[in-house]
């Protein structure tokens, strides 16, 4: 094994990493203002995933991706905001279980109204030509729409970091992390402001959902394989905590990357040793705080 | 999780009344093949192997407060256990169905150990990474369990290979279940773990060894969804790995929702209508998940008590319009005070339990106190 395979592989698991910081970073944003484990988070990036695809084919070519990238993930997030409203917003007062519940069904609902709409059959989203192709690094071929993922994760990281500590809604959303009911007390309109965080957490798997597709196929079930991902990320990382989400998405894909490599076969089962390990090391994951 | 707060079902389902309900659900388990075609004898299998594994489930939830992904993965531990012992040992399968439950137990147990290092959501979504695991590792392990493909074809004794029998060996097998768990929720042992679910802490104080306890209690109840499996190699003849996966686990907690989580009978109620919707539904209609997850949001919505709760409720309203009024304005009072006396004795006085039988309020008060009661 050499080091330039290494190397090779690790980038790879870096980009897969990027797409599930992405996705994560949403559910541990909704998650960390509202308290809710959102299984339909999933439908969210399935459902991006499959509105890009007819979006990019109805325009075409580069003007496609880019409509799709910038329209789609605000489609999902009115969507995300219609749901919250209907669905979740009762439900606040309620225990855990019964949020965790009502997102399931509505994976369930948008899993066969995506069945309904596109059907069983694979789906692809075409890369612009500018991404497609590869480079050479460490003396091998590397996907250049990988490096791509990379720098938008980055780029979204950062933009994150700067959402949340130099603007009102980050700050609105910090102190609803800390304390929702003292935010209300002075004068925040909480429900509005959990609105508007639920909406953003969809239009973020929406955006992964677009980003990730070219690599795969658009599928149905991909609602269900990007979730349980998710999740081992943002329970690795800790939920609700940015940072942590981060570090969970490079041991996650960097684990898998590597697994892939050594042993095929037990590359996912190593996520959840991962997980499990951190988890049985610190119960509320390597960078969360303990329920309040 | 303190998600279950409300006690065994109030009057329609105690004493006598629930004697009533599992004499008549007897009645027609026995009697169903006289009237039933064959199909229909394999539907109903499937709402008994349903019913146990549900009720098992409850054990964890219903009675301790404990929100579990995992139970799945006992499910699939029990059924695995009587198709490999076949397969490879070629042991008879009615052994391995007596030893299902006993290596379901032991993988909950050590599992369950680990998980409970955590409480609340992270026990619930360190028992999703576990079952995860579980599931996988039966995925990938093809020399073990032949991967994807499952297993096929387990033989089973003469006597059970006819459908009719076979109907009536699961339902004596549920009927050994039910009573055995219902026996063992009835007694200190049950109680104890209502104690745990209703405060913990306070629980903890009285010198019960809280951890002690949800962990025996998530064994007992791995052990049962272990015998479920058991039961469903009998049905299917075979296993395979998506009896492990999460999305299974999630079944027995629709039909518990959907039965009522907070009685015995609840999840058996539950696992006769999810399975006989589905079946009605999956004929006419490729869209079941469609209707399922209608169903079960307007059931979280509407009716967090499930219907064995909501057919309560509808009782207490036939019987007098002032306890329907009580109950219309969401007042405490409708508890304590007047009929019907279905509301109240289990619920104490406590305001959060008014919250789990007035769902429909909840909605209309606009801008419900961000944070509280989280």
């Amino acid at each position: 094994m050499s080091f330039d395979v290494l190397m090779l592989q690790l980038m790879t698991g870096l980009s897969r990493a990027a797409v599930l910081f992405i996705v994560a970073a949403g559910l541990s944003l909704v998650f960390g203002a509202l308290r809710i484990v959102n299984i339909a988070h999933g439908s969210f990036y399935m459902i991006g995933a499959f509105v890009a695809v007819t979006l990019s084919v109805m325009i075409g070519g580069t003007t496609g991706f880019v409509a799709a990238i910038v329209a789609v993930p605000l489609l999902v997030a009115a969507l995300g905001a219609v749901v919250e409203r209907i669905a979740l917003r009762p439900l606040y007062e309620k225990e855990h279980l019964l949020q965790l519940l009502a997102t399931f069904a509505l994976l369930l609902v948008f899993h066969d109204l995506v069945r309904a709409v596109w059907g069983e059959r694979p789906h692809r989203l075409t890369a612009p030509e500018l991404l497609r192709g590869s480079v050479d690094m460490f003396g091998a071929v590397f996907p250049r729409y990988n490096l791509f993922l990379i720098g938008a994760a980055v780029v979204l990281a950062i933009a994150l970091w700067a959402l949340m500590t130099r603007t009102g809604f980050g700050r609105d959303i910090r102190a609803a992390v800390s304390d929702p009911e003292m935010l209300g007390m002075v004068g925040v309109n909480v429900p509005r402001l959990f609105t508007g965080v639920f909406a953003f957490g969809a239009g973020l798997a929406a955006l992964g959902g677009i980003l990730a597709s070219p690599r795969t196929t658009v599928l149905l079930g991909m609602d269900v394989d990007i979730i349980i991902q998710a999740f081992a990320v943002v329970i690795i990382g800790g939920l609700g905590s940015l940072v942590g989400t981060a570090v969970g998405a490079l041991l996650v894909g960097i684990t898998f990357a590597m697994g892939i490599m050594f042993v095929p076969q037990a590359a996912m089962a190593m996520v959840f040793v991962v997980m499990v390990a951190v988890l049985v090391w610190r119960p509320y994951g390597l960078f969360g705080i303990p329920e309040r | 999780m303190d998600a279950v707060r409300t006690g065994l079902a109030g009057g329609l389902l105690r004493g006598r009344s629930a004697w009533a309900v599992w004499g008549v659900l007897a009645l027609v388990a026995l009697l169903a093949p006289v009237f039933a075609s064959e199909r229909q004898v394999f539907v109903l299998m499937t709402v008994l192997v349903l019913a146990v594994f549900a009720t098992s489930f409850n054990v964890i939830l219903g009675y301790t407060g404990m929100v579990s992904f995992a139970h799945a993965a006992y499910y699939g531990v029990g059924a695995y256990t009587v198709t490999l012992l076949w397969m490879h040992l070629g042991w008879p399968s009615l052994l391995g169905f007596v030893l299902a439950p006993f290596v379901a137990a032991a993988v909950a147990y050590v599992t369950g150990l680990i998980a409970l290092r955590a409480v609340q959501l992270y026990f619930a979504l360190l028992t999703l990474a576990l079952g995860q695991l579980l599931f996988v590792v039966t995925f990938q392990w093809r020399a073990l369990t032949r991967g994807d493909d499952g297993v096929h074809g387990v033989a089973l004794p003469d006597l059970i290979v006819p459908t009719t029998n076979r109907y009536y060996f699961l339902v004596f097998a549920a009927a050994i279940a039910l009573a055995i768990l219902g026996a063992v929720m009835r007694s200190p042992f049950g109680a104890t773990l209502q104690a745990i679910r209703e405060n913990s802490e306070r629980a903890g104080f009285l010198g019960i060894k809280v951890k002690r306890y949800q962990l025996a209690s998530f064994t007992l109840g791995g052990a049962f969804a272990g015998y479920a499996g058991a039961m469903f190699v009998v049905m299917d003849r075979g296993a395979f790995p998506l009896l492990m996966h999460w999305t299974t686990s999630a079944e027995p907690i629709f039909v518990t929702l959907i039965g009522g989580l907070n009685s015995f009978v609840g999840p058996t109620i539950g696992a006769i209508i999810f399975v006989l919707l589905r079946d009605w539904i999956t004929r006419r209609f490729v869209f079941w998940g469609l209707i399922l997850g209608i169903v079960l949001l307007v059931i979280i919505l509407r009716m967090p008590g499930g219907t064995v709760e909501g057919v309560q409720r509808l009782v207490a309203r036939l019987r007098g319009r002032r306890g329907e009024d009580k109950v219309a304005e969401g007042s405490p009072a409708a508890a304590g005070g007047e009929p019907p006396p279905e509301h109240a004795p289990a619920r104490g006085g406590e305001a959060r339990t008014g919250d789990a039988v007035e769902p429909t309020h909840e909605g209309e008060a606009g801008k419900p106190a961000p944070g509280g009661g989280r």
